[in-house]
């Protein structure tokens, strides 16, 4: 509630600053402008094709990350040869960022959706895979033992046992893995692509249309807002077993 | 032999992996065009550091990376520090983590251009608004942690300003502030390589753009494992000093918090 006070407080003296004049209102124009500015754009305008494309770009990224993150995560943690193998390449290519690779993917897959897309994908993949095998290879053994003792094996060990134990670090992987695809994806669409939200606010820029500017920037905010807030609520009503979680 | 196994097979794998992309360039299964053979690229390499460049764009990278740090850092911690102390100073944090963290930080680019004008200052200060976040969120988070008994105690004892800060606070919080570096180190890099994509002249993330732009396959190779290498030498020493400063914590070794 203080917090929600404290924003609009800082919205109206931005407003008035502007207003006056204080605040170069070419570079930063009255939120009520911008405010008008993004609801003319978003019913009639471009706003909402551009946001749609960012947003279908980012769930093709992170959809395709997760499918192959997951499945290959839990893989190289349970078995140790794969692991041994992998592990270099992970390790030499998980700091790399992913935006790196853009201009050598357009060179291979053509400049398209194909290389877009992938750049953050690429981006989610390696958070995932990172966090799942640490999921796995981080579960007490002795939960293993006691479950082996009782009976657990193959699939069951793996669904009553491995599976839960290792669901908040894939979920956390997940969730992160989420909100990096998305800085490459705008980045992507900053840099390279002609539309998405990123392209808009380069556009902006070239144009000196800060009102636009700041609606796209809004657009972009209430995404990232939905996966860093959204997604840690989901994972605390998913895992409520677990008492404490890193975000309180 | 297990253990030998456990060293040995990692580098045998990625000394593989070379041998075979060497070869199969050879053989013409890869294209040479997109996939230029190892030796070739460090061939280039080797060739663009004889002529002068690339240890200019690799001091241009390393420079701004440091740089954006510390102006993540240094305001991290502070912030941190107090919003993990007083709960008024958290709640007047909380709207700029609300409006401003959520966006990925290269979108200030073109504000951050346009108001500071041409030069360096713009583009640290883009690459350093995430990081910050997150060191001060990890920082207040590491406060919080450190449990209040302790902090009586201490408090009881004398311990005041200074002290309190430098014998309990700090020690107690270090190892969030730690990750809050870790995970603010790797965001930097992203965004620098972006902004450096976009408005810079020299850098690897420039060298990157500028080889797209006239199709040097093998000049990008470069700069992509040159990267890459900053990447690892940044994380992997960053890790060496986090264990000999924190040794009684074994901290999330290569799992990252990014709240």
């Amino acid at each position: 509630m203080a917090g929600l006070i404290a924003g609009l407080a800082a919205l109206g003296l931005w407003e008035l600053l502007s207003r006056a004049g204080t605040l170069n209102p070419l570079y930063f124009p009255p939120p009520t402008v911008v405010g008008i500015t993004l609801v003319a754009r978003a019913t009639g305008g471009d706003l909402a094709p551009h946001a749609a494309a960012t947003l279908a770009r980012l769930s093709l990224a992170f959809g395709a990350a997760a499918l192959v993150g997951v499945p290959l995560g839990l893989a190289m943690g349970m078995i140790r040869p794969l692991r041994l193998v992998l592990d270099p390449y992970i390790a030499a290519l998980y700091p790399l960022p992913k935006i790196a690779l853009l201009p050598l993917l357009m060179i291979l897959l053509g400049v398209g959706e194909q290389a877009f897309v992938l750049a953050g994908s690429l981006t989610a993949l390696f958070q995932i895979i990172l966090n799942t095998y640490g999921g796995v290879t981080q579960i007490d053994p002795v939960l293993l033992e006691v479950g082996h003792n009782y009976g657990a094996r193959g699939l069951a060990l793996f669904r009553r046992i491995l599976l839960p134990a290792a669901l908040p670090s894939i979920l956390t992987g997940l969730r992160l893995g989420l909100g990096l695809a998305l800085i490459t994806t705008i980045a992507v669409e900053f840099t390279a692509a002609k539309s998405g939200l990123g392209h808009l606010v380069f556009r902006a820029w070239q144009t000196l249309a800060a009102a636009e500017m700041f609606a796209a920037l809004a657009v972009v905010g209430v995404i990232g807002l939905a996966i860093t807030r959204g997604l840690l609520c989901l994972q605390r009503r998913l895992l409520a077993w677990q008492q404490t979680y890193e975000w309180d | 032999m297990r253990r030998a196994l456990g060293w040995a097979t990692p580098i045998l794998s990625l000394v593989g992996l070379l041998a075979v992309w060497e070869w199969a360039v050879g053989a013409r299964i890869l294209r040479e065009s997109f996939f230029p053979p190892p030796s070739g690229i460090w061939q280039q390499a080797t060739m663009l550091y004889a002529s002068g460049g690339l240890a200019g764009h690799v001091a241009a990278t390393v420079a701004r990376l440091v740089a954006a740090f510390l102006l993540a850092a240094l305001p991290g911690v502070a912030v941190g520090l107090l919003t993990g102390l007083s709960a008024t100073a958290r709640e007047a944090f909380d709207p700029f983590v609300a409006f401003i963290y959520p966006i990925p930080s290269l979108l200030y680019l073109p504000l951050a251009a346009l108001v500071l004008g041409p030069g360096e200052l713009p583009a640290a200060l883009v690459c350093a608004v995430t990081p910050f976040f997150v060191i001060a969120l990890n920082t207040a988070l590491g406060v919080r942690s450190i449990d209040r008994p302790t902090v009586e105690a201490a408090v009881h004892y004398g311990a005041t300003g200074r002290r309190l800060f430098q014998k309990v606070l700090l020690p107690g919080a270090l190892p969030y502030v730690l990750v809050g570096f870790r995970v603010g180190l790797g965001l930097t890099l992203i965004v620098l390589i972006a902004v450096e994509m976009v408005s810079a002249k020299q850098g690897l993330g420039a060298l990157l753009w500028q080889s797209w732009e006239i199709l040097r396959v093998r000049n990008m190779y470069v700069g992509l494992a040159l990267i890459a290498t900053l990447g690892v030498l940044v994380t992997s020493g960053f890790d060496a000093i986090a264990r000999r400063l924190v040794p009684w914590h074994q901290g999330p070794a290569r799992s990252t918090r990014r709240p």
